[in-house]
């Protein structure tokens, strides 16, 4: 048989087989399930413990900017309600005249 | 399981049978790990290779046309595999044995001939380049034809036959007398 043989060489073939042959079938076949499980497993168990968690810590997060959100705004209001004749109103030690607080929302 | 054929074992494995997998591992894996042996010298490199591309195989499952053998569609993913391994870690090339030095020496008995035979070899499939290997592996060893091969390794039928007829000749150059006969 020459190089040019358009048949596989069963002499060649069996040579380099011999050569390439890998051991341990069993063990191989098994690895591979096993880390087609493994790579199944911990997803699932990944995912539950981040749903668990990430649950949690969405809502803590999302109470803490609530709150955190609910402070600035409040404390933006007052700081802006504090401003020109309402602040006189606010901390005037007689009952302030409603008319010059009412008076002053539309100018905003 | 084992009375399935492979385009049966894959629908299953595709819809999450994991026996069907497990058997079509069984089935491939002697192939696999000796076409990724052609291409890594290292044999654990060769099985990490093997074992990722059965892996890749098993979430490309939706790709593969179960009209087509499943052998060669494997085995394109296990050669990529293998290749991009080679690439991503550089691996080390084994020094080329000695061939002078793996071929003499003393008279052998039958299984250190072997043995010696088969460092030969795999030292004369490392100075080949990887495509080379890879055809004349999957053409003498696996008995793909050379159409296959071609789509394997996704060139012509023509590069396809070139490069078995190429490597056939450099391993009867490198191996010599090992091989013990004429071109």
């Amino acid at each position: 048989m020459t190089p040019f043989e358009h048949r596989p060489d069963p002499e060649l073939g069996a040579l380099l087989r011999a050569a390439l042959e890998p051991s341990d079938h069993a063990g191989f076949v098994a690895r591979v399930v096993a880390a087609v499980e493994h790579r199944d497993a911990p997803t699932v168990d990944v995912l539950a413990r981040w749903a668990r968690v990430g649950i949690a810590a969405a809502v803590l997060a999302a109470v803490a900017a609530g709150l955190a959100l609910h402070r600035s705004t409040s404390a933006a209001a007052v700081d802006d309600a504090l401003t020109g004749a309402e602040a006189g109103a606010v901390f005037a030690a007689r009952t302030p005249d409603a008319s010059v607080v009412l008076a002053s929302w539309p100018e905003r | 399981m084992k009375q399935l054929d492979d385009a049966a074992l894959a629908a299953r494995a595709r819809s999450g049978d994991r026996a069907a997998f497990g058997a079509l591992v069984e089935r491939f894996a002697p192939q696999a790990r000796r076409v990724a042996r052609a291409v890594l010298e290292d044999p654990d490199d060769a099985d990490d290779a093997a074992q990722d591309a059965f892996l890749a195989a098993l979430t490309k499952l939706d790709q593969y046309d179960p009209g087509r053998p499943f052998g060669p569609w494997l085995l394109r993913i296990v050669a990529n595999a293998a290749a991009d391994r080679r690439r991503r870690r550089k691996v080390r090339r084994t020094e080329p044995l000695d061939l002078e030095l793996a071929g003499g020496g003393g008279m052998p008995d039958a299984t250190t001939e072997r043995r010696l035979l088969g460092e030969r070899l795999r030292a004369a499939l490392a100075e080949i380049p990887e495509r080379r290997r890879l055809a004349v592996v999957l053409f003498d060893v696996e008995g793909y034809s050379h159409a296959e091969i071609a789509e394997l390794l996704g060139i012509p039928e023509g590069t396809a036959r070139s490069e078995v007829f190429h490597a056939r000749r450099r391993l009867r150059e490198i191996l010599g007398d090992a091989w013990r006969r004429e071109p």
